[in-house]
């Protein structure tokens, strides 16, 4: 399967940990407007790769912040 | 609307590689190849998914073009001094051509990532060497050996040969270069061994 890289949205968080990724895990799990995404721990930006056609940057980002980390849209 | 850019990524793979070869696999960060590509974290991110989907991706590219480029013009069918010629001659090109290719390609076979790469892009490759090796020892063009004692008599002096030419040097720090002259000696060597 081939995502279509217009529906994919990247962002640098401070989800850090195994335990912060399980703190956001039940969230993004939870909304059935992704279709996949990951956490990239060993990252410096913490990057958060979301695939979802519907979903915006922004709304990605309050759900995010919601749940008590830093997020904002990388370009 | 974002497009895809070919070159760029075909320039991310090729740094990727380097920085692979150059600093190993624990040094390696996404940051720094998007530094190093000149383009954007978040575009890197958009080609992979993270650091061990683009490792992943990048050793099953290699792998599948390995194995296509040592199944050209070669068939299993293959009597069995000319088929283990083409294999020489075909393994000798590959690791002659893509040097970094062939490191990098080593450097993850032996990572956590090894088996993986190996079952995405071995599939065909290890069909028609079984069947060529089967073949040989149908028609007794070959002696009844196991396949492991088979492949290392078989490729062993080539990849050694090979390895030589790679580090400039052999054994004693002797200078060396591979030729067709050292691939055909040893070649024939080779085939007095395995054949009855």
């Amino acid at each position: 399967m081939t995502t279509d890289i217009n529906h994919i949205l990247i962002f640098r968080t401070n989800i850090q940990t195994k335990r912060d990724k399980l703190r956001i895990q039940h969230e993004l799990d939870t909304l059935d407007t992704i279709q996949q995404w990951n956490i990239d721990l060993e990252d410096i930006d913490c990057v958060l790769r979301i695939v979802s056609d519907r979903l915006t940057p922004e709304q990605i980002i309050s759900v995010v912040k919601d749940s008590g980390f830093e997020c904002s849209e990388l370009e | 609307m974002r497009t895809r850019n070919a070159d760029k990524e075909e320039l991310v793979r090729q740094n990727a590689i380097d920085m692979l070869v150059k600093d190993g696999f624990q040094d390696f960060s996404m940051n720094r190849l998007a530094k190093e590509s000149g383009i954007s974290v978040a575009t890197l991110y958009i080609y992979y998914q993270d650091k061990d989907d683009l490792i992943k991706k990048i050793g099953v590219a290699i792998g599948n073009n390995f194995f296509a480029e040592m199944l050209k013009d070669f068939s299993a069918a293959m009597p069995f001094k000319e088929g283990l010629k083409k294999q020489w001659e075909n393994r000798a090109r590959v690791a002659l051509a893509h040097p970094k290719e062939a490191a990098c390609y080593e450097i993850i076979r032996h990572s956590s990532h090894g088996e993986y790469i190996l079952k995405e892009s071995l599939k065909d490759f290890k069909f028609a060497m079984g069947d060529f090796f089967h073949n040989a020892v149908k028609r007794k063009e070959l002696v009844p050996v196991s396949v492991e004692v088979f492949w290392s008599v078989a490729y062993g002096p080539l990849y050694t040969l090979l390895r030589f030419h790679g580090e400039g040097k052999s054994i004693g720090g002797m200078p060396f270069k591979f030729s067709k002259k050292t691939m055909d000696e040893a070649f024939e060597l080779v085939i007095k061994a395995l054949t009855p």
